[in-house]
């Protein structure tokens, strides 16, 4: 037992198992009573391997590898992915497949976003928002299943456009969906903005101004709710979203409010642009050929994920295989902001800061070298690392 | 007011069905362009074995009975096809397409998981 009237400090470990989020990740956050005092994450539990894994596949192969990095925002890694090797190949992908790419990457933010929304109204305690949001979800991703035939991993992407294209029907379907969650969204606006209860974990939690946004790095709806001028939409148009430009949201409050705020109105751009697809899309071919061979070369390809940037490196050494992709996540830039805003609130507060970044851990884990500050550069071979391995499990099992 | 409201909706939920579909004694409609089990037709293929080579889950083999009289098998595990439909746009005859109907792949058997497709055309 502890002296009367000194504190004790208390270090709470939560994860890799853990009720309150779906995916594996280890916190370990220090605690003076209620309040918290440090927070230390540990990523790297779901890591699969998939960058790696690519090597050993084909171009085409490696698109379906690639779009299993997330199972929410499949459609967008996909992109990413293709706009990329088409930039290497020196290929012009038709518009109507660029048209079609955005709308169904609309779709996906819509899916996103709601998923999100539901699960942080969960973390809040306030299950029945997450219910209602999660029924109107279902609107999307019954579009998204008619649309492609399948609710997650869509595969509407192929190397040189898409596969699918869009019927009257689905424009129907996709005009009367769309209306329907505009006015939802227009009453979980009022939630967010009114609710007495809501507002109380929402409101000044988790407070991050425009510079700390700046130098932690943060990106997607996280860095726009503090007015930080990030969006890949705006800023480097790819895809068809020069034709189709889209507004920029942003919030001063930096809050938790604010980032309930900023992806919710960023709905009413994404129904906006759906609605214009579907007015004007452009007629022509799906797809356009595309050589099994990609040039020797590398890039870079940016595009805007429901949570932020996703950013890909290709390169190419001129054979059917890529020689080296490393996609770099949203997730993990604006893992950092958290582990900073924890300090200093309540314990119940860390679910619902976790949540309002919109954490995606399976996207989230990939090889990551972190400089230790020796300046020591440290290479293994395959036969070293291989040892390590073995050498790390018999240390295990003693 | 509101009391009024809740005990409408309670009375209309007292005695309405579940909303949530009961399978398997009913089965909602499957969409038109549904991904499902994968189907051969093989009078147009000409063994060029493209679907194979896509395939990104290793799902596929192609073989060749005879080459001249353009006899092919096609061997299909559906437990490995992830479904994502790239071996249907690969084909360029068009003899590859994935059914909406047949989506309850579930077995208990290993058998199962492996058809092959056209032996009857070696019995010929």
């Amino acid at each position: 037992m502890s002296e009367v009237g000194k504190r004790e400090s208390f270090t709470i470990p939560i994860g890799p198992q853990h009720p309150a989020l779906k995916e594996p990740e280890h916190f370990l956050i220090s605690v003076d009573g209620e309040i918290v005092t440090d927070a230390v994450v540990r990523l790297g539990y779901a890591h699969r391997g998939i960058e790696k894994a690519v090597e050993s596949r084909t171009w085409v192969q490696s698109l379906y590898m690639l779009e299993r990095i997330c199972g929410i925002c499949s459609h967008i890694h996909a992109m990413a992915y293709c706009l990329g090797v088409e930039q290497l190949a020196g290929v012009e992908v038709p518009p109507r497949a660029q048209a079609i790419r955005v709308l169904v990457a609309e779709l996906e933010r819509i899916h996103s976003h709601l998923l999100w929304f539901g699960v942080s109204a969960h973390e809040a305690g306030f299950d029945t928002l997450f219910m209602y949001t999660w029924r109107d979800r279902e609107k999307v991703m019954d579009l998204l299943e008619g649309f492609s035939g399948n609710r997650v991993n869509y595969s509407v992407n192929v190397l040189g456009g898409v596969k699918f294209d869009i019927d009257d029907a689905q424009a129907i379907a996709i005009r009367e969906a769309v209306s329907f969650l505009e006015e939802r969204t227009h009453h979980y606006l009022d939630v967010v903005t009114k609710d007495t209860m809501f507002l109380q974990r929402t409101r000044g939690i988790g407070v991050m101004t425009r510079s700390q946004a700046e130098v932690l790095g943060t990106v997607g709806p996280t860095a726009r709710a503090s007015n930080v001028y990030r969006e890949i939409r705006v800023e480097a148009p790819y895809a068809a979203y020069d034709k189709y430009p889209v507004k920029i949201i942003l919030d001063n409050r930096g809050d938790l409010e604010a980032r309930f705020v900023v992806r919710l109105t960023e709905l009413f751009e994404s129904y906006r642009i759906i609605l214009e697809i579907l007015e004007t899309l452009p007629d022509g071919d799906l797809t356009t050929r595309i050589p099994r061979r990609i040039k020797a070369g590398e890039t870079v390809s940016r595009v805007e994920a429901p949570r932020g940037e996703l950013f890909y490196f290709i390169k190419s050494n001129g054979s059917d295989t890529p020689e080296r992709i490393r996609a770099r996540t949203p997730t993990i830039c604006n893992m950092m902001s958290v582990m900073k805003l924890l300090v200093g609130h309540q314990l119940a507060d860390v679910p619902m800061i976790l949540a309002g970044i919109d954490p995606c851990f399976s996207c989230n884990d990939r090889m990551v070298a972190l400089n230790r500050g020796r300046n020591k550069e440290q290479l293994l071979t395959w036969e070293a690392l291989r040892q390590y391995g073995i050498d790390y499990y018999k240390r295990r099992s003693d | 007011m509101k009391f009024g409201t809740m005990l409408g909706d309670l009375t209309i939920s007292l005695f309405s069905k579940p909303s949530t579909e009961r399978y398997p004694f009913e089965r909602s409609e499957t969409p038109e362009r549904l991904r499902g089990l994968l189907i051969w037709h093989p009078e147009k293929c000409i063994g060029c074995g493209l679907c194979a080579k896509d395939c990104p889950a290793g799902a596929l083999d192609v073989i060749v009975l005879d080459k001249e009289s353009k006899k092919y098998q096609l061997r299909y595990y559906p437990d490995r096809c992830i479904f994502c439909g790239q071996c249907v746009y690969s084909c360029r005859q068009g003899c590859l397409e994935m059914s909406n109907e047949k989506w309850e792949l579930a077995a208990l058997d290993r058998s199962a998981f492996e058809i092959i497709y056209g032996e009857c055309l070696e019995n010929e």
